[in-house]
């Protein structure tokens, strides 16, 4: 743990964004990034996760609190600090006329690079996100694959030292999505990153740390792992194949033993629903045995849902439940 | 053995980001199909009158000075320049902000720097631009028109009077536009402001400069026939309002969310 506040990447404290007092945005967001963490930032449409990112860009004050990158407070004159910082917004959009060569060597003087330096570096990465053979072709008429690559390049111009990408997997297809996780895995070794993302599977692949945000208030902020660990643990589904008798028989002998919930089977998948006190792995053996008794083939054992997914959405079920309750506990979040 | 080779830290150029933001705006400004057509409006008007005045002087002897030609000119140039000039600058920053802002605000860029830049910007090409069709008018005055009345001093005065207002409009313009929210809005409040102040001034006494005087005097001053203590009056008032409300327009779009 960073025990100095100026060694964490990012800082904030109480963070709060209402607009024109008609929209809270954010609520009293406190987190502590350290450096080689790779935040995934999750939550609903409107949760507050663009703003966030928006307020560690200062392209928006705070209303109240403040957020730190790199132990100095963020702000929109805080040039300085956003020289280290690489973005990709949601839809990054270019303006018309401009070539990949044009564009990326504008954003580096945005950067004030100096031509010896911005000249090869954007013809490395134009090379690197593959966009040689069209690098003298109006942006206008890419893909949104091309436009994707293009973004990535300009994240980088400036080699940053945290990255901050809101929704890079966004309208990508299957390939283009594939390269946009192995580049954030490789970057992941380097720097610091925080990915917003609505795809819960992209963000349980590439972070190591989550924060769930709920109606602009932050519900978990921590180790994906104990995220994970808060998931439920008590159901499963078997694929079964043999005799459908065997099948039938090995149901009904489940449904005698105690450690079940509930147990059903549609088709030829044996869906189990443990009880909350029950010891996993003895009920689960003894499903097992029970199968292998009767004869019946095992295809496949798998836990409910996506650990990721179960978690944040059993995070966001489970804050919405405590109702008036939230009110005397606000600082929970981790 | 060889010695360790250290890789040299970048030299971060402070004044770049504001240099990008000053040339791809006037790229942006040029290519833009509102300052086309200010110009080609601008341009025929121009042309077309002179051309008319010279033929009414050629075919039916009707001779009108350049002075009096030339600050109706001026003046028809000026009130018809103005919207198209608003709209040119009203947008400047309002109809960027959001995405492709984001794309510019969230790199090493203060909010100072892309106002500064943006403001200069339209600033460099609107002046330029009337600066050339004013002289390509005196120059065609000179040439086709009765013009012994014209100095070259009034010539002078009467550009730089005019070029001050200009000044006034767009820095209005792009001020009232980093402070907006949206392009329309930014046009309706420039436009109020502008003809409204002009409307209130022209109420003043005479002894008060005002714009409104000031274009109906061109002919006069064209002429050499000026008074320098109420032509810098002006001049100076506009050029220290524009700043004025440049600063604050600046100061204001660094304290917003875009």
């Amino acid at each position: 743990m960073a025990e100095n506040s100026s060694d964490l990447v990012v800082e904030s404290y109480k963070l709060t964004k209402i607009y024109q007092n008609r929209q809270i945005a954010l609520n009293d967001v406190t987190l502590r990034l350290e450096p080689g963490c790779v935040l995934g930032l999750l939550g609903h449409n409107g949760a507050g996760k663009t703003t966030l990112l928006r307020l560690c860009l200062g392209l928006h004050r705070p209303t109240a609190g403040w957020v730190k990158i790199f132990g100095q407070t963020m702000g929109p004159n805080a040039a300085g600090l956003r020289r280290r910082i690489g973005y990709i917004p949601t839809n990054p959009q270019f303006p018309r006329g401009m070539t990949p060569i044009t564009y990326l060597d504008y954003i580096a003087r945005l950067f004030g690079l100096p031509a010896e330096v911005r000249k090869p570096r954007l013809a490395s990465l134009i090379r690197a996100v593959n966009l040689l053979s069209v690098s003298g072709d109006p942006i206008d008429g890419f893909s949104n694959g091309m436009t994707a690559r293009l973004a990535v390049a300009c994240s980088l111009i400036n080699e940053p030292d945290l990255l901050i990408w809101d929704e890079p997997t966004h309208g990508l297809d299957p390939e283009g999505r594939r390269s946009m996780l192995d580049l954030i895995k490789t970057l992941a070794r380097q720097k610091t990153l925080i990915v917003s993302s609505h795809n819960l599977s992209d963000i349980d692949e590439v972070c190591n740390h989550a924060a769930v945000l709920s109606r602009g208030h932050l519900i978990y902020f921590g180790s994906l792992q104990d995220l994970k660990g808060r998931m439920r643990k008590n159901q499963y589904e078997l694929d079964l194949d043999g005799d459908q008798k065997a099948i039938t028989r090995t149901l009904n002998i489940v449904k005698g033993m105690n450690d079940f919930k509930s147990v059903s089977l549609r088709q030829r998948r044996l869906e189990l629903r443990l009880n909350d006190d029950v010891n996993i792995a003895s009920a689960l053996a003894n499903v097992f045995m029970t199968i292998a008794d009767n004869k019946v083939t095992l295809i496949s054992v798998r836990s409910m849902g996506q650990a990721t997914e179960q978690a944040f959405l059993d995070l966001v079920e489970k804050e919405e439940s405590r109702g008036f309750a939230r009110a005397y506990q606000v600082n929970d979040a981790a | 053995m060889d010695a360790p080779t250290t890789i040299p830290a970048v030299k971060i150029n402070r004044f770049l980001p504001y240099w990008a933001v000053l040339q791809s705006d006037m790229r942006q400004t040029l290519r833009s199909w509102i300052y086309r057509l200010w110009v080609l409006m601008t341009l025929a008007a121009a042309v077309g009158y002179l051309l008319f005045r010279f033929g009414a002087r050629q075919v039916a002897g009707m001779v009108q000075s350049a002075p009096e030609m030339l600050g109706d000119l001026l003046t028809w140039v000026i009130w018809g320049s103005v919207t198209l000039i608003i709209v040119l600058t009203a947008g400047t920053i309002s109809g960027e902000r959001g995405i492709i802002a984001d794309s510019v605000l969230s790199r090493g860029i203060s909010r100072y720097q892309y106002f500064l830049g943006k403001w200069h910007a339209r600033l460099f090409v609107i002046l330029s631009t009337f600066f050339v069709m004013a002289t390509v008018s005196l120059g065609g005055a000179y040439v086709l028109l009765h013009s012994e009345h014209l100095t070259i001093l009034g010539s002078l005065v009467a550009v730089a009077l005019v070029a001050s207002l200009l000044v006034l409009v767009v820095t209005a313009g792009v001020s009232i536009s980093a402070l907006s929210t949206s392009t329309m809005v930014s046009i309706t409040l420039v436009w109020l402001l502008l003809y409204g102040t002009g409307f209130l001034m022209s109420l003043l006494p005479a002894h008060y400069p005002s714009p409104d005087r000031a274009l109906h005097n061109l002919p006069n001053v064209l002429k050499g026939l000026f008074d320098l203590e109420m032509v810098s009056r002006l001049i100076s008032g506009a050029l220290s309002v524009s700043l004025l409300v440049a600063l604050a327009g600046m100061i204001g779009f660094a304290r917003r969310d875009v």
